[in-house]
């Protein structure tokens, strides 16, 4: 194994790695400030590729002459607006999950893990019944489709783009949790949500916050994944179960675990797939394994509600 | 020594104990050649539909599906079998084979099916084969093509409906390697499906002149497929020969034809079907197996598609495809040989599939086919497709590109891997 052939593998993973990190991130700050694992992820991370697939195509139930009218708009236009307005379509989704999830909060989290399986199931459904259950592609405006060369090998010019715009979101969520007054009240409010209460923090509307901006994030990542891995109604699985993976094994509540973590389950599934192919889908939960056997908080966790 | 007193009252309730459990062993075994309802001449026939609605198959089970009923349908149109009319039910396996085991046992034991049709899974045909073969029940498995269900996986009861991936290599891979290149790589779904297609394949090339250089086993469920192009790209093989499936084949098309590197390598994707490629028609590439297409030119085949479009006018996918032929012609199949078998008797339903030939013209294809009795593999034609590069319409995805007699692609090692029981072995039942 030269360094010459292990080298795409290594820069492949850690691509990869960051599309499962940007997938983790939503999933993250909603376990982390509202202790509620969100099983409901990977079916708003399904609606935002649904919604982008509608916006880019154009498949939107607008009359014939506007909608004649946007599809002569070019496609790179059409593929930047269904980025920004599919997670805008999906917040109100979100907006209703934190609403049915409020009575369990407090509560066993078992409870909100009930709830969220059971929106999952219903939201995989209501996307069959809209969107019937055949495959969909987006397509990629024409500078990010198709591949380069480098290294003496083809690769996805998309792939990189992806993997760009998830650094860009995942920046911006850095800055939004530490760098701004919200950010801190979310960070205080995971910490000791009684004391942020009784500062006069009005912890339902920041819970409700941070719910948007969490399927906004989940949205956004369907967006991106869904040129790459094409679009389903069952999508959400292949996107939730990396995303808690990745969660448990950074640690809850840690921005920089989410991060690390998804970069580590990136290089370890990419070089698995290179090295030890029939491993690469279980390569991620060994991983896990090792960690939490030595650090049963994961990488950067602080206390978590798992070990409650 | 007290003598134990038995009262009147306790040898009325003992004698009721014995005989509710002596009815109840009856009533739970062993079933061997004691299962026969009550029939009255009315009663209607039931099937069990074993098809995937959800998981790396959900698609193309329910396209199964589509096919089964309207066999069905055009059944009780003429009467039914036997003067009864055909029901029938289906659930979700959800492409998983504790799934399949679990909806076998209930078809049978409580819903009390005939017989049962369906699966595009291997592993889960291969289970629900178990279950049919504990109670005898006859099962029509339609579109799952691992060569092992005809091979080691075989039974009695069971009667493999599609082509497999050893009749598919046979097809493609002589050819191949005297025109392409002798240096192969092959690309496997880490499950039974694509194991045996790929040893399948393996030794149509060794036996051919080539060399398989590497064997890269994709999980099901596999998304991701940027590792397995570097590593193909790296290992530079003249023919990359893919047994994939399903949702992972659609998402490894998707991936290969973005890169463009169907023109940097051949690539023989063993069998397509269908509804996997109406999902993403764009990204079909290099050649691969079907067993039907809708726009062969021969006679029939434009009436069945407008028979099919007259009874789902709303399907999401607009043509019958390979999956959805299989599921029609298994079930006109076992619907004919109940007929003929004068009964539903399984043994007799049994008898009457094994070796009945079935001409080309009433299969709408190239070849007759038959049901191998060594095997209870249905032996048919054999297509060869790659992308039409000159559509006549939105459908017309293929063009043909080679048909193989039964014959000239048969699968020579599965009539010694596959051992049939003798009847007084297999538990039988009429109703």
């Amino acid at each position: 194994m030269s360094l010459l052939n292990l080298l795409p593998h290594l820069l492949n993973g850690i691509t990869l790695g960051l599309l499962f990190a940007l997938i983790a991130l939503g999933f993250m700050l909603i376990l982390g400030l509202m202790e509620q694992i969100n099983l409901a992820h990977g079916s708003l991370f399904a609606l935002g590729a649904y919604f982008a697939y509608a916006i880019a195509t154009p498949r939107l139930p607008l009359p014939d002459d506007m909608l004649q009218a946007w599809a002569g708009v070019p496609l790179g236009w059409r593929f930047t607006a269904a980025l920004l307005l599919a997670p805008v379509l999906v917040a109100p989704f979100g907006l209703v999950l934190e609403r049915l999830m409020r009575r369990t909060y407090g509560r066993d989290p078992l409870y909100g893990l009930l709830l969220t399986f059971g929106v999952a199931m219903v939201l995989e459904e209501l996307i069959r019944v809209v969107w019937g259950t055949r495959d969909y592609m987006i397509p990629v405006p024409r500078a990010m489709a198709g591949g380069f060369i480098m290294l003496d090998l083809i690769w996805s010019t998309y792939r990189f783009w992806a993997a760009a715009l998830a650094i860009a979101a995942m920046a911006l969520v850095w800055v939004i949790v530490e760098r701004t007054r919200f950010g801190a009240m979310v960070k205080a409010g995971a910490h000791d949500s009684e004391i942020v209460q009784a500062l006069g923090i009005d912890l339902t509307r920041l819970r409700v916050w941070v719910f948007v901006l969490g399927t906004m994030l989940a949205a956004f990542a369907g967006v991106i994944l869904a040129p790459l891995w094409g679009i389903r109604p069952h999508m959400g699985v292949d996107a939730v179960v990396p995303a808690f993976l990745i969660i448990v094994l950074g640690g809850v509540g840690s921005f920089w675990g989410a991060v690390i973590g998804g970069l580590l389950v990136g290089m370890v599934v990419g070089l698995s797939g290179a090295y030890a192919s029939e491993w690469s889908m279980l390569s991620m939960y060994l991983l896990l394994i090792a960690v939490v056997t030595f650090r049963a908080r994961g990488l950067f966790g602080k206390k978590s509600i798992l070990e409650a | 020594m007290k003598q134990p007193k038995i009262s009147r009252r306790g040898l009325v309730k003992g004698s009721l104990m014995a005989a509710a459990a002596g009815g109840t062993a009856t009533f739970f075994g062993p079933w061997q050649h004691n299962r026969v309802w009550a029939q009255g001449a009315k009663k209607p026939i039931k099937l069990g539909l074993t098809c995937d609605a959800s998981g790396q198959y959900g698609n193309s089970g329910q396209d199964d599906v589509r096919g089964i009923r309207m066999a069905i349908d055009e059944c009780n149109a003429k009467g039914g079998v036997l003067g009864r009319k055909v029901e029938w039910i289906t659930a979700d396996t959800e492409t998983n084979p504790a799934t399949g085991t679990r909806v076998a046992e209930r078809f049978i034991a409580q819903e009390q099916c005939a017989f049962l049709i369906g699966a595009v899974h291997s592993g889960v045909a291969n289970a629900i084969t178990q279950v049919a073969g504990k109670y005898g029940t006859v099962y029509l498995n339609t579109n799952s093509s691992a060569p092992s269900e005809a091979g080691e996986n075989c039974s009695r009861v069971k009667f493999v409906w599609d082509g497999n991936g050893t009749n598919f290599s046979k097809a493609a891979v002589q050819n191949a390697v005297e025109r392409i290149g002798k240096r192969w790589l092959l690309l496997t779904n880490d499950y039974v499906w694509g194991h045996t297609t790929s040893a399948a394949t393996k030794a149509q090339v060794e036996k051919a002149g080539g060399q398989i250089i590497d064997n890269l086993l994709v999980p099901q469920n596999t998304r991701d497929f940027a590792s397995y192009l570097l590593k193909v790209q790296q290992a530079k093989p003249d023919v990359v020969a893919t047994a994939v499936g399903g949702d992972d084949i659609k998402a490894l098309r998707q991936q290969v034809s973005d890169l463009k590197l169907e023109d940097k390598t051949a690539w023989i994707n063993n069998q397509q079907d269908w509804p996997d490629i109406w999902g993403a028609p764009e990204t079909l590439f290099g050649v691969f197996g079907t067993t039907w297409y809708h726009k062969l030119p021969l006679p029939g085949v434009a009436d069945f598609v407008k028979r099919w479009q007259t009874t789902y006018p709303q399907s999401p996918i607009p043509v019958p495809g390979n999956v959805s032929y299989n599921g029609y012609m298994a079930t006109r199949e076992l619907l004919r040989a109940v007929e003929r078998a004068g009964s539903t008797n399984n043994l007799k339903v049994i008898k009457a599939l094994e070796g009945h030939k079935m001409s080309a013209a009433d299969r709408m294809q190239h070849f007759d086919a038959y049901i191998d009795p060594a095997t209870h593999q249905v032996q048919q034609t054999i297509y060869l497709a790659r992308r039409n590069a000159k559509p006549a319409d939105k459908t017309d995805l293929f063009e043909l590109i080679s048909w193989t007699k039964p014959e000239s692609a048969l699968d020579d090692a599965a009539p010694g891997k596959c051992k049939l029981k003798a009847d007084a072995e297999v538990p039988s039942y009429e109703m």
